[in-house]
């Protein structure tokens, strides 16, 4: 009996234990099976997937022609594993190795490197070439990782109006800015299973996304234009000692801007964000800008009281030189009593007082609905970003400092009191121009998708701002402003043409000071105007009026840009020479 | 019972067959297949693994001529590129025109090039085929009611 007492112990004490044991065992392996399982499955997932974003290539921008402004080319950066160089055995022949793909200073090299552990970031953008050249010498401790950059063929024609783009690949001013979401397209990224090593594992479960490369911008620019704009532009602005200026080209039927300059503008060649004030050179002046445009307001002017039907061009009125409002006198330009005049004589020799005359007739409330069908005191949407707006006083603002007076109307007839943009100040003259509508100017004409079908983006038409008869009659007027019967600097050679000239102080808290801006906005050919531009001299300081210093670089882009483009001269302009 | 006289005189036995260990044929069926069995997965991963290295490699390869492509875009663009253009016609001795002279001819232009006819868009359907008589007779009805 004893003896099979103990027998039994001896069985059952280690069958108990073993049991014990399987049943802990059991436990955990339920704990970690069952009760855990989404948590340890969704580790194991994390531990043996990996994921890798693939960036889209930037799509390009080109010219109207095709011709490639800004395309993104495939780079490579540089780093160096600081740990791997710690050994100078090591660190001494590979940057002797890196230095000749470089062309940089092996010493210079080292010290970047010089008790560092991480990875360091010795050169950007290495073109792609090099990069496999370095890839294949394997160099120990050298990493290249894909990047891109930005190239413009077409060196700094056009900067101002492309912009440019930062170290991100993402737009900072310009189209690239305001046209980045197209431009970007959308990044690929891939989510793989992999080995050991990190490389992907063959055939192992993995969900990938393509990229989606950016769309290619077609701009309305033109090149050729855009590259006489610029070098008229500066000429100008040497010539006359002016700060700055902007020249635009414009096709007025369909508001496609051919050529946009600004000086000073955004040079690829000489750009240094560093400093400050190459970061003003971001914007474009010609779109941010206000100024007060002067006697081209006159223009719109006259084309309200047409259309409303209160005055004629043929319609006359006496001018004493002076009007007496309140207690301010408004004098013309030049001092001048011009006698009995019509609204063409208004118009031709840029009379104040005449264009008093017609905002009286015309009324307060009329007159400023035609601003607001000319586009001015809001954004014409052209895309760029920043636009400025505007600002016209109008008695409906009661923050108005100082407050709203009927001066104000009368000085808005001939452009003061009222700020305008240049793009502004172009589209409503080109509305008076083209057949009374108000065209919205715009830089992109089509865009390329990715499988290289072309979109073409129609012409917007923001609506009519006067009828087609009375934008024929303004023609005529216009035409009569640059074509006296006597040679003038203001016409083109070989082209009839309109046109008008704007010259004014720029306005400080206390009134005006000297400083002037001289302008002119000329059209050609008089019967089927092709192109419409505007030359604007900021602070010009030989203080010749926009008649004088801007009209005949206006007329010297028409006959160069019009014969560019094949338009036949008009048989009319052989009789005037300049 | 006659006796029957043995040719080799005295009987010797009959050679006993000797017995193999008992295989079956399946059983060997059995083993061959569980080494192809076995086999297979190893041939599947060695295959996978070397299709899997021709992809990466084929990746790579793509990624680069991706690469080289745009690269050559780039340099065809700055080969046509206006200032190079212009400094190429300055070094051959050209210049921007003086103002040009327009001359009205009496004659009429020259015949524009003939484009050989595979280039040339396809005859237009023809949609005026006369109506069949059963189709003039519905529109007929039609236009009678």
């Amino acid at each position: 009996m004893t003896q099979r007492g103990h027998g039994t112990r001896r069985v059952w004490l280690p069958a108990a234990f073993l049991g014990a044991f399987a049943l802990v065992i059991l436990g955990r392996l339920v704990q970690l099976q069952v009760l855990q399982h989404d948590a340890y499955a969704r580790q194991t997932r994390e531990e043996q997937t990996a994921d890798s974003t693939f960036y889209a290539r930037r799509g390009s921008i080109l010219d109207r022609n095709g011709n490639v402004l800004a395309a993104s080319v495939d780079t490579w950066n540089v780093y160096i594993s600081g740990r791997t160089w710690r050994a100078p055995e090591r660190s001494g022949p590979a940057s002797d190795q890196l230095a000749k793909f470089l062309r940089m200073d092996p010493a210079a090299i080292r010290a970047m490197v010089a008790n560092k552990n991480g990875d360091v970031l010795i050169a950007r953008d290495v073109d792609y070439e090099t990069g496999h050249a370095i890839a294949a010498a394997e160099i120990p401790g050298v990493v290249l990782l894909p990047d891109s950059k930005r190239v413009n063929p077409e060196g700094d024609v056009g900067a101002s109006v492309l912009g440019l783009t930062g170290l991100d690949n993402t737009g900072l001013a310009g189209i690239e800015l305001s046209h980045n979401g197209d431009l970007l397209g959308k990044p690929g990224k891939a989510v793989y299973e992999r080995d050991t090593t990190g490389d992907p594992i063959p055939f192992g479960r993995s969900v990938v996304e393509e990229p989606r490369p950016g769309t290619d911008l077609v701009l309305t620019i033109d090149r050729y234009l855009q590259q006489m704009a610029e070098q008229k532009l500066d000429a100008a602005v040497k010539e006359h000692r002016a700060q700055g200026g902007s020249v635009i080209m414009m096709d007025p039927h369909t508001g496609e801007i051919l050529a946009l300059a600004s000086s000073p503008g955004l040079k690829y060649s000489s750009l240094d964000l560093s400093d400050k004030k190459q970061v003003e050179l971001l914007k474009n002046r010609a779109v941010t800008d206000l100024y007060e445009p002067g006697s081209v307001m006159k223009v719109v002017t006259a084309a309200a009281a047409i259309d409303q039907g209160v005055v004629t061009p043929d319609t006359s009125y006496v001018d004493t030189g002076e009007i007496r409002l309140y207690d301010v006198t408004i004098k013309n330009w030049d001092d001048r009593v011009y006698g009995t005049q019509t609204m063409t004589g208004v118009l031709q020799n840029s009379i104040n007082t005449g264009a008093v005359f017609m905002v009286e007739k015309l009324g307060q409330p009329l007159f400023h609905k035609y601003l607001d069908a000319f586009g001015f005191g809001r954004t014409t949407g052209i895309d760029l970003s920043g636009e400025a707006e505007g600002i016209i006083r109008k008695p409906e603002d009661e923050h108005l400092e100082p407050p709203w007076s009927p001066v104000d109307l009368a000085t808005q007839s001939f452009g003061q009191s009222i700020s305008v943009t240049p793009i502004q100040m172009l589209s409503a003259i080109a509305a008076c121009i083209n057949g009374g509508m108000l065209m919205k100017p715009h830089l992109v004409r089509a865009t390329i998708d990715e499988h290289g079908v072309r979109h073409d983006i129609a012409p917007t038409a923001e609506g009519r701002a006067i009828s087609a008869e009375t934008s024929a009659t303004i023609r005529m007027m216009l035409e009569k402003v640059v074509n006296p019967g006597w040679p003038d600097p203001m016409q083109p050679r070989n082209y009839t043409a309109g046109g008008k000239s704007g010259t004014a102080n720029v306005p400080v808290a206390s009134g005006y000071d000297d400083r002037q801006i001289a302008s002119f906005v000329e059209f050609a050919p008089t019967d089927d105007p092709k192109l419409i531009v505007l030359v604007k001299l900021d602070q010009n300081q030989d203080l010749l009026t926009g008649r004088v210093a801007a009209a005949p670089v206006a007329a010297a882009i028409l006959d160069d840009a019009l014969n560019y483009l094949n338009v036949l001269p008009s048989a009319d302009a052989k009789q005037v020479r300049r | 019972m006659a006796a029957i006289n043995h040719p080799y005189g005295q009987r010797r036995s009959l050679p006993v067959p000797v017995r193999l260990p008992g295989v079956n044929g399946w059983v060997l069926a059995a083993i061959v297949i569980a080494g192809l069995a076995a086999m297979l997965p190893v041939l599947q991963n060695s295959t996978a693994t070397s299709r899997g290295f021709q992809v990466q490699r084929l990746d790579a390869e793509q990624t680069r001529i991706n690469g080289e492509l745009r690269l050559l875009e780039a340099d065809v663009a700055q080969l046509t590129s206006l200032p190079r253009i212009q400094r190429r016609a300055a070094e051959i001795g050209l210049g921007p025109g003086e103002t040009p002279i327009y001359v009205t001819i009496s004659e009429p232009g020259p015949a524009p090039a003939k484009i050989p006819s595979e280039y040339l868009p396809g005859p237009a359907p023809k949609t005026d085929e006369p109506e069949s008589w059963w189709q003039s007779l519905l529109k007929w009805v039609h236009l009678g009611q």
